[in-house]
């Protein structure tokens, strides 16, 4: 009988097995208008919004807590819990609050909750990841209940954009139950609230009915963790997700043939480029470095292994980021060129040092390989595991390599958190040192002018472009997928608000 | 029995400890955690402190005892990623992977034991090599491929099986099929060779010369015999169950900890790993413990011998 029963089932399987090639046809089951089911890699670190910020979480949590201003479609800075902003002078700054505003629970916000928020994110013993995005922040008052005066340690270009990312959180509510309970059972502004956190699994969230910008457009909202993205996929195409987030650029291009589903992608702030050793080696000659320049197509790497999902970018920057300027050209794919240049140098066979990890793309590493290899040179690659990894490339010049890779985000969309810790003289990634350069960063950093600001990035740029102490690749997008009736459109800064979403 | 059962602890206490120091040496010589945890960008200063507020500039020596006398406390720190005990964190994930290992265990009984025994008893003919055949595609199939495979046709295509999660049994299903391929295997080509070993077997012969049909004489007496070897295999089994399992839970969105442990070594939440590992260790060694101690209890010529 068992016997009979285990054939049968090997029948079945084999049968299963064999259909399976055949295309599978997606059984859409007919979803609850009022239910929006969301497939994301992760869990949530923490639903507090004040201790992790990778996109997972901070994907779920920006849907329960409001934050003093945000970025509208176009990404401008907009208000939200801050009506309007103004500079008393270079290091103070006073915000005007909303005073229509509740918490979840029924209590006001106010701005005892504001300061409360900037006090807690930046005293280091809540160890927040975000810690260095509000350091500047030196002492915040409230003034009144609906006025909070921030003061930051010098002038802080930045601060409107570090802003965006801060929570405000309850100090009453804070207070009363603790840390570790309000990282599990939080409550926010925000227009959902926490039902039901099952760690590893999903989070769900509830419509709050009172949301002061209108009522959200779903009923519940719910968070999964699906690690692997056939996964995520065949949740789509089977109805048990509407929306994922994040798959291979070869996915995205699989599923734009499916009419039920929908691809969407966006260019994000993150900006792939190459980091050139200029202190060590091979490539302390300048004219090395401008060979490796003209010897990278950027096109082909874009085209060829992310299809095409990518943009050149002139330069370590992109569209979204202030400072980074268009007009800035980079080098040209110029292979003659560059071997000229190498032979002018002397260089010709010389060994580079290309080190990497499994954190960034194989294929990408291997292309530049070949490309540097074309010109002349000889690149050795060094798989490393990431601690190691950031160890030699945070370490001396001499041990750092010749070549790196990485897709850089500040999460703040300013040249101040891209191109000053890659290269000025002292941070620790930086292998390249130019007083003029440090001059303009500095001085970008320290005013509030944005056009002097503007200025003092062009010298920067320009320096880079004639050192190239690391080389600009392409701008990095983000990818989803949902059901054809969801409308939304993602944004550079990769957030998943569902206010902006809607049934069509 | 006690003297046998007794060395065998003794033997797995040593095992433990060694791996507790093994896993202290390879977290600390593999890199500081440190620079992982920290934001692109960050500066210096912040580095040193976080460096600080996790012990890693204290003496090696001084952080390996600290190291043993939280274990031996059963502290295992914070999650430095989660900000939640990692003891919480673990336990609460660690019934999903125990579900998701008895359900593949029962898939690899269930299928496994038959499909041994038929083999063995149809020797020769069209059943073993169909059935052989199949134990060879499980044990090779690898299970990153055959998981996305019963997702595509059970849950996309025929649409009767959830594609993850875990919400209710019929979720378990898939995973446990995908997990207990592996192990059924091993239970039909155990149970085969047992089998065929006991029915050559002298009172095989008698009992037959007494009257007694094939059929009465494998349930009454062969079967008992060959379960000597399948019963420890069953308890090794385990282990291999919840090293198989960190694919499985990942493809299917199972919520255990060979999940966990993916989610955390990308996440850099080292602690968590720490726990994992060792968790997994003990497991380990307590089940091969279990498997000794059981043979020894199953046949008297194992224990009789020491």
């Amino acid at each position: 009988m068992r016997k009979h029963h285990a054939m049968q089932l090997l029948t079945k399987l084999a049968t299963a097995a064999a259909l399976c090639a055949i295309l599978v046809a997606p059984s859409l089951a007919q979803a609850a208008k009022d239910l929006l089911t969301i497939d994301a890699p992760n869990d949530a670190a923490t639903l507090d919004p004040q201790l992790q910020w990778d996109t997972d979480s901070y994907g779920v949590y920006r849907n329960i807590f409001d934050n003093l201003v945000t970025r509208d479609g176009t990404g401008t800075i907009v208000p939200q819990i801050a009506t309007a902003w103004r500079n008393i002078d270079d290091t103070h700054v006073v915000f005007d609050l909303r005073s229509d505003v509740t918490f979840q629970d029924g209590t006001p916000l106010t701005a005892d909750d504001v300061v409360f928020s900037i006090k807690r994110i930046t005293n280091p013993a809540l160890n927040s990841a975000q810690l260095s995005q509000f350091d500047q922040i030196i002492d915040a008052t409230a003034e009144s209940p609906t006025r909070v005066l921030l003061t930051t340690k010098a002038p802080y270009p930045v601060l409107l954009a570090q802003l965006v990312k801060l929570s405000i959180v309850p100090k009453a509510y804070v207070e009363r139950v603790g840390n570790q309970e309000f990282n599990v059972r939080p409550i926010g502004s925000g227009p959902y609230r926490v039902r039901e956190w099952q760690k590893g699994v999903q989070v769900v969230l509830d419509a709050n009915a009172t949301y002061w910008r209108g009522t959200p457009p779903f009923k519940t909202v719910i968070f999964r963790a699906v690690p692997d993205v056939s996964t995520r996929i065949a949740d789509l195409k089977s109805g048990r997700a509407d929306l994922i987030r994040l798959m291979p650029p070869d996915e995205a291009v699989a599923l734009k043939s499916n009419a039920a589903l929908t691809v969407l992608t966006v260019p994000t702030e993150r900006v792939g480029y190459m980091f050139i050793n200029a202190q060590a080696g091979v490539t302390a000659d300048p004219k090395v470095r401008k060979a490796i320049a003209y010897g990278i197509d950027k096109q082909g790497i874009i085209d060829a292994l992310l299809q095409g999902f990518g943009k050149p970018v002139g330069s370590i920057g992109a569209e979204p980021i202030f400072g980074y300027l268009p007009d800035i050209a980079g080098y040209p794919y110029d292979p003659a060129k560059a071997r000229a240049l190498i032979k002018e140098a002397g260089a010709e066979g010389k060994e580079l040092t290309f080190l990497t990890s499994p954190a960034y793309d194989r294929r990408i590493v291997e292309a530049i390989q070949q490309m540097v290899n074309d010109i002349g040179l000889k690149v050795n690659i060094t798989m490393l595991d990431q601690a190691s990894f950031l160890r030699r490339r945070q370490g001396t010049p001499n041990d750092a390599g010749n070549l790196a890779i990485g897709v850089w985000s500040c999460a703040c969309q300013d040249a101040d958190g891209i191109i000053f810790p890659l290269f000025r003289t002292g941070s620790s990634w930086s292998k390249y040192s130019n007083a003029a350069f440090d001059t303009a960063v500095d001085a970008a950093r320290s005013t509030l002018d944005t056009g002097k600001r503007l200025a003092n990035y062009r010298t920067a740029y320009d320096i880079l472009r004639e050192d190239v102490p690391g080389l600009g690749l392409y701008q990095s997008y983000a990818f989803y997928a949902a059901r054809k009736e969801l409308q939304w459109q993602p944004t550079p800064n990769e957030a998943l608000f569902v206010m902006d979403m809607r049934w069509k | 029995m006690l003297r046998y059962a007794l060395g065998r602890l003794l033997q797995s206490v040593v095992a433990v400890f060694g791996v507790l120091t093994i896993v202290f040496v390879v977290m600390r010589f593999a890199g500081d955690p440190t620079l992982l945890l920290m934001p692109e960008g960050a500066s210096q200063e912040a580095i040193d402190a976080l460096r600080h507020s996790l012990g890693f500039d204290r003496p090696i020596l001084v952080q390996y005892l600290d190291y043993l006398g939280n274990l031996a406390r059963l502290d295992f720190g914070v999650s430095v990623v989660q900000h939640i005990p990692v003891l919480d964190i673990v336990a609460a994930r660690l019934p999903y992977t125990l579900e998701l290992a008895t359900g593949a265990l029962l898939v690899a009984i269930g299928l496994g034991l038959p499909a041994g025994v038929a083999m063995a008893m149809g020797r020769g003919g069209w059943l073993e090599s169909l059935l052989g055949t199949a134990v060879l595609a499980g044990q090779s199939m690898p299970t990153f491929l055959s998981g996305v495979l019963l997702i595509a046709v059970f849950g996309v295509w025929l649409g009767w099986l959830p594609t993850s999660g875990a919400d209710d049994l019929s979720a378990l299903v898939l995973p446990a099929l995908c997990l207990g391929a592996l192990s059924m295997s091993t239970f039909a080509r155990v149970a085969r060779i047992a089998m065929i070993d006991e029915l050559g077997r002298d009172y095989v012969r008698a009992a037959r010369a007494r009257g007694m049909s094939r059929l009465s004489a494998v349930l009454r007496h062969v079967l008992r015999n060959a379960a000597i070897p399948v019963v420890t295999i069953a308890a090794l089994e385990i282990g291999n169950l919840l090293a198989g399992s960190v694919i499985v839970e990942t493809v299917f969105a199972w919520p255990g900890i060979g999940q966990l442990a993916i989610q955390s070594i990308q996440s850099r939440d080292f602690l968590i790993v720490q726990m994992i590992v060792l968790l997994t260790s003990v497991i380990y060694v307590l089940t091969s413990l279990l498997a000794d101690v059981l043979y020894g209890v199953l046949d008297p010529r194992i224990r009789l011998a020491r």
